[in-house]
């Protein structure tokens, strides 16, 4: 199967979604079913299927049904954690239109048609950072929102289009360095890497916990997908060394690993802490996009799998904290994990899946970035560098262990409860036939109590079902930052592309690819 | 020199001065509506019917969610320069852009689209990194990419089909986003930035107030703690 049933069914209820958003209830509704529908039909994408549409190619490829089916999965469960802990509004329709333009960017053989793709949808996050009737100060982020997303398409737009013809005739060489660095800096100003950050922070001010993910997250781990082809396919055949852009880009991503850590490090509001982290493990991939050997290719696409789905737990677990205690700040939060043992088990696995140790999936591939971007000593400080999180995750189960303070006590408790008492029904049969009717009919009318109770059952019961959501989540984190679900060979497969203009005959048909280095030319086979 | 192209360029700039210098958001509206018609023409070949016919219902459909964004008598800032200076600086930056076609190598798509795509992103710039009021800032952001587009259309093979049609996403995408934005400011009665250090009440604060909506929950406890 292609992508493009994926698509349609994305566009079609993420749009469904967003025209009935008077209507919360039935907005959510949409949303939850079309996301249900994606991961189904994502789980069909064939890796070698492609469809022409007017001349743009859609290609699935390995790692393309992963992220569709993982980000269906993840944005399906947001939304339910959403719904329990404090249901915003317009979120669960913008991350169905977000996943689907993020699917049909990495799905686009042309890197033109994908930076376009990918740009378009990045606009939907607008729609929960400004929306209507929220603060003045709102419409001032969307705009330091929109204005990001603009420059970012620019610039990347620019440097596709530069190197999308012949250059054969080209009179300055430094073009391609400029072009490069266009894109790449692109990338970075979508993740809200360091310096280009302030809009990001202000985002993760504004915008509901729950679409975090997507608009920091996902639609730039796209992006950045993309950057990675258009590299493989115009930049690196080139063989032009770049060492002056190459050093620029790998200082960003270093600096955004380690002041991201400070920064969420000393944060008091729990999603900016998602947002800070968010930064310092894009600054990964920022450095990744530094390396021009294709053996890169692995150890960046594994990463940016695992980063996204780690991170978005970490926002439900906000997003489910928030609506447990009705606030995000950490000082107010005292007692948390003693209210919610469930969450602060999940913020342990988020963590652990997080941080990671010497042989896990994630460390490995932040090893391998680390070691090809940057030279010893800054490879292994930086390699290092996310070992902060364990003071970040530690500072936040320590204030959770702590005496329960009033915004705690107030809140709600993951502990079950039934909302009414069931009411009992003596028996006055004398004879067995009698006896066995009436409890025919106490039978009955005992599943109609349950049934009838049931969607008061579910609002008492709120932060314990979206812990349990979370949990769920933190597993899927864990999974995946282990290995799990074929993330490994996922992130090896080759996709179908289109090759580049400046793509050699050799690096056309050979695996070595253009760096020759014994890994597989991705972005340079035709199927 | 195509003069047919030459033509819908000068156009489509004439709409750029206008969109940056008008307060009136009506005339600022018609002016973006000009520049996203025009823009997709001044390629060689003109597109087929189909993907024009996509382009234009982009343009209308963003030019129409804008005007729904921006109801109301508020007036947008305007240009700090005049119109005359920013017809200057367009100019200026349309022959750099039709003298250095190709930059660097062999183009092919027309001298005309980069002029246009230059001038765009000179008059979009002031407004990107100056502007005091949301909407600038939206016609600035919309401007900006569609000097991206105009450039591209001039270095690289025209766009496919496919191509127009994710384009015309993006347009509509744009209109949505400024109208959304702009929504969200007319709230407060005005579409100037509320508290980007212009000495308002919120003014160098290093944290600014949450800009969450309440929750349901939230609400009930305000009202529950509100004195009676």
């Amino acid at each position: 199967m292609t992508v493009l049933p994926f698509l349609i069914v994305g566009a079609a209820s993420g749009t469904l979604s967003l025209l009935v958003r008077s209507r919360r209830g039935w907005s959510t509704g949409i949303a939850l079913l079309g996301l249900t529908w994606m991961a189904i039909v994502a789980a069909g994408i064939g890796s070698t299927a492609t469809i022409d549409i007017g001349g743009a190619r859609l290609a699935g490829s390995d790692w393309l049904r992963l992220f569709a089916i993982l980000g269906s999965v993840v944005g399906l469960l947001l939304v339910v954690v959403d719904m329990a802990a404090v249901h915003e509004p317009d979120a669960p329709g913008v991350i169905v239109l977000g996943l689907a333009s993020a699917v049909l960017a990495l799905a686009a053989a042309d890197p033109g048609v994908a930076v376009i793709a990918t740009t378009a949808g990045g606009l939907a996050g607008v729609l929960v950072a400004a929306p209507l009737g929220a603060a003045s100060r709102a419409a001032f982020v969307g705009s330091r929102e929109l204005r990001a997303l603009a420059v970012a398409g620019t610039l990347a737009i620019l440097a596709t289009a530069w190197l999308a013809r012949p250059l054969d005739n080209l009179v300055a060489a430094p073009v391609f360095g400029v072009a490069y660095l266009a894109f790449t800096v692109a990338v970075a100003i979508r993740f809200g890497a360091i310096p280009f950050h302030l809009w990001a922070a202000r985002v993760a001010d504004a915008a509901p916990g729950v679409a975090l993910p997507l608009l920091m997250a996902w639609g730039p781990a796209a992006f950045a997908a993309v950057a990675l082809v258009w590299i493989d396919q115009s930049v690196a055949p080139l063989l032009v060394p770049l060492t002056t852009e190459r050093a620029v880009l790998a200082s960003i991503g270093a600096l955004s690993v380690l002041l991201g850590l400070v920064a969420a490090l000393i944060q008091d509001d729990l999603e900016h802490v998602v947002g800070y982290t968010i930064v310092a493990d894009a600054g990964f991939v920022v450095l990744g996009l530094a390396v021009l050997d294709p053996a890169i290719w692995e150890p960046i696409r594994t990463w940016l799998l695992l980063f996204v789905v780690a991170r978005s737990a970490l926002a439900a677990w906000v997003v489910a904290v928030h609506g447990g205690f009705g606030t995000r700040r950490l000082t107010e939060l005292a007692g948390w994990a003693r209210r919610a043992p469930a969450l602060a088990a999940a913020l342990v696995v988020i963590g652990a899946a997080a941080v990671g140790w010497p042989g896990l999936v994630a460390w490995d591939a932040r090893a391998s970035i680390a070691s090809m971007a940057l030279p010893e000593p800054l490879a292994t400080i930086t390699l290092v560098a996310p070992l902060a999180g364990i003071v970040i995750y530690g500072r936040i189960l320590l204030v959770g262990l702590a005496r329960a303070g009033t915004a705690v006590r107030g809140g709600r408790s993951e502990r079950p409860g039934w909302p009414v008492p069931r009411p009992s029904r003596p028996m006055v049969g004398l004879s067995p036939v009698e006896r066995a009717f009436e409890r025919a009919g106490h039978l009955g009318s005992s599943l109609v109590d349950i049934i009838w109770t049931v969607p008061a059952a579910t609002r008492s019961n709120r932060t314990a079902l979206a812990s349990v959501v979370v949990l769920v989540l933190a597993g899927l984190a864990g999974t995946v930052a282990g290995g799990g679900l074929g993330v490994p060979a996922a992130a090896r497969a080759v996709p179908i592309a289109q090759p580049g203009p400046h793509a050699s005959p050799s690096a056309a048909t050979s695996p070595e690819g253009p760096g020759g280095s014994g890994a597989a030319a991705p972005a340079s086979v035709e199927p | 020199m195509n003069p047919a192209l030459a033509g819908i360029a000068t156009i489509v700039v004439g709409g750029a001065v206008v969109a940056v210098s008008a307060r009136d958001p009506r005339a600022i509206v018609l002016a973006m509506l000009v520049v996203m018609l025009g823009a997709p023409l001044i390629v060689v070949p003109t597109p087929g019917p189909l993907p024009i016919l996509a382009r234009v219902a982009a343009a209308l459909l963003g030019a129409r969610l804008l005007v729904i964004g921006l109801r109301g008598d508020l007036l947008a800032g305007g240009t700090a320069i005049g119109w005359p200076a920013e017809t200057f600086v367009a100019a200026a930056a349309a022959v750099a852009g039709f003298a250095s076609h190709g930059l660097g190598a062999a183009a092919l798509g027309p001298a005309e689209a980069q002029a246009a795509g230059f001038a765009l992103a000179a008059v979009a710039a002031a407004p990107l990194i100056t502007g005091r009021d949301v909407l600038r800032l939206g016609i600035g952001s919309m401007l900006l990419v569609q000097a991206a587009l105009l450039v591209r259309q001039a270095l690289d093979a025209p766009p496919g089909d496919g191509e127009q049609l994710v384009i015309a996403l993006l347009t509509i995408g744009l209109g949505g986003a400024v109208a959304v934005i702009a929504g969200a400011a007319r709230a407060t009665g005005a579409l100037a930035i509320p508290d980007d250090g212009d000495g308002g009440p919120a003014a160098g604060r290093l944290r600014h107030a949450d800009a969450h909506r309440p929750t349901q929950r939230e609400l009930a406890r305000e009202a529950a703690s509100a004195p009676r």
